[in-house]
């Protein structure tokens, strides 16, 4: 039988290895996946989510954890699929055109996907059109752009102006983040959200898919 | 006049040659160019404390650029505070954001090195008390979190730089030889990056520490205001107004 609340811990603990284990005996045990995924592997992510808050966790943390959740969610992803379980919701991800910083997009990409998105990661320097392109071939629902710098922070105005020509804005939530921006400039390019750090990317993420 | 200049170490060489020269009796404060890395929240405050300190002075001058919204939100005390509208150094040693905006557009991938991105701010990773991952050696990562997570944390916090192609050294004409061009472009080798070299151009420092504060170039906030990053061509304005 596997042990979930080991599982629980090694994607605390940022333990890829014993996370993969626990939840390769979960699925083989025929443990139910959702309930495996909601009652242990999302809590855990909150949690190693509120260590981050409060300065318990830093990056390094956070990034172990995701690829824990990640090893975990490998195995039993076939399962949740077969059941007909739906994703929380589909993620165009990129850091915009000019800016060649992925840190940042990469962890906000692992932790929406340990949060239940299926995440479409198009890398760094992304083109506007790209974005386009992604959302009219993948239906996705949000859009999640990055900047690091100051000076490609007007490629994200850029971007959402393209979604607006292409006539793809109102198909999708934009989502804005990177460590300069702000609320202030997410709502001067009409971003629907903007989040501080990469856990607030989730929560922010979440709210957009349950305001459809 | 009697300026405070606070300034990055990472100007050091540049701002005293400009001091050197300026008509004016500028004091000055390097801060360290670790400051950068703790984010612009942090940087902010400790920007904020030392302009409170500048007591007896006609102006407070900044020697920093908007450098990831480190300068967003700083209030001018009794004297008026004084701010280039760059985005980060590398516009400031180039000497205009023009032609800084041009070279990134035609350079993409490229990263910069000059005197103080060469010899300032080596092991000052403990400001930022492992809050910031970069610039953490593999080493380093091994043994705080093991060899095979240390192994993945490196590989993650260096994959960007796959991305970059090019590194160019911004010639000041101050350096005393040809030793900076020299590390850099063995830098340059060591990444695999092509290497080239732009000759920078001191002027904008120079005008900063001369009190010649043109409006395209420069932000002067009066006494009581406070700076905002405008998120535009200006870069920064006095907040409430749209100068």
């Amino acid at each position: 039988m596997a042990d979930l609340e080991t599982l629980r811990q090694a994607i605390i603990d940022g333990d890829a290895k014993t996370a993969g284990a626990v939840a390769r005996e979960a699925v083989a045990a025929e443990m139910d996946a959702l309930t495996v995924i909601q009652q242990y592997m999302v809590p855990a992510m909150d949690e190693v989510g509120r260590r981050y808050e409060c300065e318990e966790f830093f990056v390094p943390e956070l990034l172990l954890s995701a690829r824990a959740m990640k090893a975990a969610l490998e195995p039993i992803r076939p399962l949740l699929a077969a059941s007909g379980a739906k994703p929380a919701g589909k993620v165009v991800i990129g850091t915009v055109k000019g800016d060649l910083h992925d840190i940042g997009k990469n962890l906000v990409a692992s932790l929406l996907e340990g949060g239940g998105f299926e995440v479409i990661d198009l890398g760094a320097d992304v083109s506007p059109q790209k974005f386009i392109d992604a959302v009219q071939s993948t239906g996705a629902n949000i859009v999640a752009l990055s900047a690091l710098l100051t000076v490609t922070m007007p490629s994200i105005k850029m971007t959402i102006e393209a979604l607006k020509a292409a006539g793809v804005r109102d198909k999708v939530k934009v989502m804005v983040g990177g460590a300069p921006l702000t609320q202030q400039f997410a709502d001067q390019v009409g971003a629907d959200a903007y989040s501080e750090n990469a856990t607030a990317a989730v929560t922010a993420a979440r709210r957009l898919v349950a305001a459809g | 006049m009697r300026f405070q200049l606070i300034s990055c170490e990472v100007l050091f060489r540049e701002m005293c040659d400009a001091v050197a020269h300026s008509p004016h009796q500028v004091d000055v404060q390097f801060l360290s160019k670790g400051l950068h890395d703790l984010g612009g929240k942090a940087m902010r405050v400790e920007l904020q404390k030392r302009i409170d300190a500048a007591v007896g002075c006609d102006a407070v001058l900044m020697g920093y650029a908007l450098c990831g919204n480190g300068l967003h939100g700083l209030e001018a005390r009794t004297v008026p505070l004084v701010a280039p509208r760059a985005h980060d150094c590398i516009a400031l040693l180039m000497g205009s954001r023009e032609i800084y905006a041009e070279y990134f557009d035609a350079n993409p991938g490229t990263y910069f090195r000059s005197t103080g991105w060469l010899e300032r701010g080596k092991g000052l990773q403990q400001l930022s008390m492992g809050k910031n991952p970069i610039g953490t050696t593999l080493s380093e990562l091994v043994e705080r979190y093991g060899e095979e997570n240390g192994r993945y944390l490196f590989e993650e916090f260096t994959r960007y730089q796959q991305h970059y192609r090019q590194l160019t050294y911004i010639e000041s004409g101050l350096e005393p030889d040809g030793r900076f061009e020299a590390q850099a472009a063995a830098e340059a080798a060591e990444r695999g990056w092509q290497f080239s070299k732009v000759r920078g151009n001191l002027d904008w420092l120079r005008r900063l520490v001369n009190g010649d504060w043109p409006e395209h170039d420069f932000l002067v906030v009066p006494p009581g205001g406070r700076m905002a990053a405008s998120f535009d061509e200006q870069i920064i304005h006095i907040e409430g107004s749209m100068s």
